[in-house]
C-alpha cells in the first residue's frame, strides 16, 4: 500500500512538471514585447495629384529627372483633374477604362487604407476598389517576378522603418495622377515610419531607368483614422459610362410645366 | 485664453473642418462653376448611391422663378459615409434646402456643397482634411 502511494505521488509530480512545461512552451504567462514598432491601424488616403514636391507644371518639375521616352509621354497625358486637366477627353487608363489605380498611385487616393501587421506579412487592405497588397518580410524576390497591376513587394525592419522593395509593374499605369509615366523596370522603394501615434511617414524612392536618368525622391505624412471603418468603394466600367452619360451630356436646363 | 489665441485656434479648427474636393476622380473647376454657390429650396426626385459620385436629382426654382430640373453629384459612398451620410439619407419627395456649384454652360447640373432638412440639421458633401 505504502509503495502504491509512492508511486501515485510521483506520477501526479511528473503530470505537473509535465504540464508546466507543456504550458510554457505553448502559453507563455506574460506576452512577449513588440518586436518591431506598430504600423497597424487605418491611414487616411494621400489626396495628392502629383509626386513632384514642386508645384511645378508636370513635365517641367526640376526634381523629376525625364528620360526622353518619358517626356515626350507627359506631351500626351491628359490627366482628368489638377492643371491643364481634360475630364471629357481625359487619357488617364484608372478613367478612361477604369483600370486599377496600380502602385504605387493607389496612396494618392483620399479614401482610407488599413495597415494589418504580422510578424511574417504586412498588409494592406485600400477602399478604393477594394485592393490589397501583402509584404512578405525577410523574403528575396521571385526569381522572374510578374508583371502585375501592383507588383510584387517584400519587406524587412531596419530599426523603427519598415522599408519595402517593389517591381514587377504593369507599364499602362500612371505613377500619379498627373500622368507621370513609368516601365516594367520601375523599382519603388518605400521607407515606412510612424514618426507620432497619429502619423505615418511615407518616403518614396522611385528608380526607373527607361522613364527617368537617376532615382528621385517623395514622401507623404498619412494620418490616423481612429476606429475608422473600412466601407466598400467600387467603381466599374458600367458605373463610369453612367456617370459620364448623366453628368457630361447634358443639355441646358428645360423649365418643367404643369 | 486670449482672444487672438483663441482666432488662431478657430481659423485652424475651421481649416480642418472645410470641406475640400475629391482629388480622386475629377476636376470640379472643369464641369462646374467652383467660383458660385446655388442655394435652392428643393424637392428630392432621386436619391442613388453609387460611385465613383453619388448621385441626387432635385426640383426647384431658380433665381428667375422658373421651375427646373437639376442633376447634382456629391462624393463617392465611402467619403460621404465619414460624413454621416446613408444610402438612407434622402428621400423622393422630401423637402431640403441645398447648397451646390452650379454647372458650367448652363447645364442643368450642380456639384453638392450641403443639404439642410426642415430640421435645421445639415450634410455636408466634402472630404474632411
Amino acid at each position: 500500500m505504502r509503495v502504491r502511494n509512492q508511486f501515485l505521488i510521483a506520477l501526479a509530480g511528473l503530470l505537473s512538471v509535465v504540464t508546466f512545461l507543456s504550458g510554457c512552451s505553448s502559453r507563455p504567462a506574460v506576452p512577449a514585447a513588440p518586436q518591431h514598432p506598430d504600423i497597424s491601424g487605418v491611414w487616411l488616403g494621400g489626396g495628392k495629384g502629383s509626386w513632384s514636391t514642386t508645384r511645378a507644371k508636370p513635365g517641367t518639375e526640376p526634381d523629376i529627372p525625364y528620360t526622353a521616352w518619358s517626356l515626350e509621354r507627359m506631351k500626351g497625358q491628359r490627366p482628368g483633374s489638377g492643371s491643364d486637366s481634360d475630364f471629357e477627353n481625359t487619357t488617364d487608363p484608372a478613367l478612361k477604362y477604369a483600370d486599377p489605380l496600380g502602385f504605387p498611385r493607389q496612396y494618392q487616393h483620399p479614401l482610407k487604407f488599413k495597415i494589418v501587421q504580422t510578424d511574417d506579412y504586412i498588409y494592406q487592405l485600400w477602399e478604393w476598389n477594394k485592393v490589397w497588397r501583402q509584404i512578405p518580410l525577410n523574403k528575396p524576390h521571385s526569381d522572374d517576378p510578374d508583371i502585375s497591376w501592383y507588383g510584387e513587394s517584400v519587406g524587412k525592419w531596419e530599426g523603427d522603418t519598415l522599408v519595402v522593395d517593389s517591381v514587377g509593374f504593369k507599364d499602362s499605369t500612371w505613377l500619379d495622377g498627373v500622368g507621370h509615366p513609368h516601365s516594367e523596370e520601375l523599382h519603388v522603394i518605400e521607407r515606412i515610419r510612424r514618426v507620432d501615434p497619429g502619423a505615418l511617414r511615407i518616403d518614396f524612392t522611385f528608380e526607373d531607368p527607361v522613364a527617368y536618368t537617376h532615382p528621385w525622391i517623395s514622401q507623404h505624412t498619412f494620418k490616423l483614422v481612429p476606429g475608422g471603418k473600412m466601407t466598400e468603394v467600387v467603381t466599374t466600367m458600367s458605373d463610369e459610362l453612367h456617370y459620364r452619360e448623366r453628368f457630361l451630356q447634358q443639355k441646358p436646363a428645360v423649365p418643367i410645366r404643369r | 485664453m486670449n482672444r487672438r489665441v483663441f482666432g488662431m485656434f478657430a481659423m485652424a479648427a475651421g481649416a480642418l473642418l472645410m470641406p475640400s474636393p475629391a482629388l480622386a476622380h475629377h476636376g470640379r473647376a472643369l464641369i462646374y462653376d467652383t467660383n458660385k454657390e446655388t442655394t435652392v429650396k428643393a424637392t428630392i426626385t432621386e436619391f442613388v448611391w453609387s460611385n465613383p459620385h453619388v448621385q441626387i436629382g432635385i426640383e426647384a426654382v431658380d433665381a428667375n422663378g422658373t421651375r427646373l430640373h437639376w442633376l447634382l453629384e456629391a462624393s463617392s459612398t465611402g467619403i460621404l459615409a465619414e460624413r454621416g451620410w446613408s444610402r438612407r439619407s434622402l428621400k423622393a419627395g422630401e423637402t431640403v434646402t441645398v447648397t451646390f456649384h452650379p454647372g458650367l454652360r448652363s447645364a442643368p447640373t450642380g456639384d453638392l456643397i450641403k443639404v439642410v432638412f426642415a430640421d435645421g440639421r445639415g450634410l455636408q458633401a466634402g472630404i474632411l482634411r
